[in-house]
């Protein structure tokens, strides 16, 4: 069976559109998964923007992941739940779509994404526009058959260096071959930014073990900001993370973090903390 | 527009630069190259711009500064198959005046326009973009409020 459209797609209802303006959706999130990260939350947002963005265009180009002013991480997203899902679209020429959105279950925030700017591109360089359109039509329709998702292939970490409470580096091998890559994308595998962010995520969780947070409770990731992804990350590339603490309050902790393939730094951002009971 | 008010907005400016690349703050002269001098890539554009319309509450139309500098000279005759033109060169070097004239090699691709972008280019777009929205003749370029109609 072809993973197009399902092993890493977050749309399954398209329930309201107004053209090139704003767009409503829904994704149920495939009850025997193990679990569900909040990357993937957000990332069914981008999507949900990306769709609204290539009907615009009427399906020549797309928007890929680029930069995101702030992403709150408010609440954790579990298997068997629906996820309901907007974006606004603030601004959408040949070069850019600027938008922001959300996702909620049972009314209740699960990701806020503010001052997102992902850069255009024609939708055949990653593509089937034909297939596109066609499933665009779906989704806005009866629908598509939910669970096709059926979780990540196994993404590990190896940690390689660090200074305790100050930083630490891991090195990550993105994998040669994986579902993923037949549906992001069938002309052009790339590594999903989300999952870069997902993978930073667990790296700064575990340097957030190292500083001692304030009254006995835990630093969780609260808000990532000014992320920026710099190129396309290609099957089978060897990439050095780094999450460098940048400031510490009793309230928060500010950390700095980077993804470099070699020389070239391919995405960065900020990530702040807060203690456990606060979110 | 004078180089005062080109000094005005310059510390601003050059702080949204430093915050989006990122680099220090120092290393964002008025001169500078955003490409061959801060490292900038064509994702840094966007995020530049993007900082700049919500730091300055204006509008800032992506390719607007090659589009002004083309002016009223048909994009035909500016680039031609990739290149710009005799005419589009001197149309540049024209806008473009806070750009050192060594740093217009040719033939000049236009794909290359961006790394002639200094700080001042944008200092100067900033300034224009500002006088555009206050003249009395503006073009609203805000979006749709029309209501959210279900798909079928």
């Amino acid at each position: 069976m072809s993973e197009h459209f399902r092993a890493f797609s977050f749309v399954d209802r398209i329930t309201a559109v107004q053209k090139g303006s704003r767009i409503q959706g829904r994704y149920l999130i495939p009850p025997g998964l193990k679990d569900f990260p909040s990357s993937l939350a957000a990332e069914a947002v981008g999507q949900l923007a990306a769709w609204a963005a290539m009907e615009a265009t009427d399906f020549e180009n797309r928007p890929v992941a680029g930069l995101a002013g702030r992403i709150d991480l408010l609440a954790a997203a579990r298997p068997g739940q629906v996820l309901e899902i907007a974006a606004d679209i603030e601004s959408l020429d040949a070069e850019a779509v600027v938008y922001r959105g959300h996702a909620k279950i049972d009314g209740r925030l699960v990701v806020q994404l503010e001052d997102c700017v992902g850069p255009m591109i024609p939708v055949a360089d990653l593509d089937e526009p034909a297939a596109l359109r066609e499933r665009f039509a779906v989704l806005c329709g009866p629908g598509a058959v939910p669970e096709g998702f059926r979780g990540l292939p196994p993404l590990s970490l190896r940690r390689t260096d660090g200074e305790n409470g100050q930083c630490t580096q891991a090195t990550f091998e993105v994998p040669a071959e994986a579902a993923l890559f037949e549906d992001h994308f069938p002309r052009r595998p790339v590594f999903p930014g989300s999952l870069l962010m997902q993978l930073t995520l667990e790296l700064a969780a575990s340097l957030a073990t190292e500083i001692s947070p304030p009254m006995r409770r835990r630093w969780r990731p609260r808000t990532i900001l000014d992320m920026k992804l710099r190129e396309f990350i290609p099957p089978g590339k060897s990439l050095e993370l780094e999450v460098r603490l940048k400031q510490r309050t009793n309230e928060s902790v500010m950390l700095a973090v980077g993804s470099r393939a070699g020389k070239d730094m391919v995405g960065s951002a900020r990530l702040l903390l807060a203690p456990e009971n606060d979110l | 527009m004078t180089k005062e008010e080109i000094m005005a907005i310059y510390p601003k400016i050059a702080q949204i630069i430093a915050d989006a690349l990122p680099c220090e703050i120092e290393r964002v002269k008025l001169e500078s190259s955003l490409i061959d001098d801060l490292g900038a890539q064509s994702i840094d554009f966007l995020d530049i711009v993007f900082r700049l319309e919500r730091g300055f509450k204006v509008k800032i139309p992506r390719g607007k500064i090659i589009e002004e500098a083309r002016g009223d000279l048909p994009e035909s005759e500016f680039d031609q198959n990739g290149l710009v033109s005799e005419a589009g060169l001197a149309r540049l070097k024209t806008f473009l005046s806070e750009v050192p004239t060594d740093r217009f090699v040719t033939p000049l691709r236009v794909a290359d326009i961006p790394r002639l972008f200094t700080t001042e280019t944008f200092c100067k777009m900033v300034l224009r973009q500002q006088r555009a929205a206050t003249a009395p003749l503006r073009t609203s370029t805000g979006m749709s409020s029309g209501a959210v109609s279900p798909t079928p």
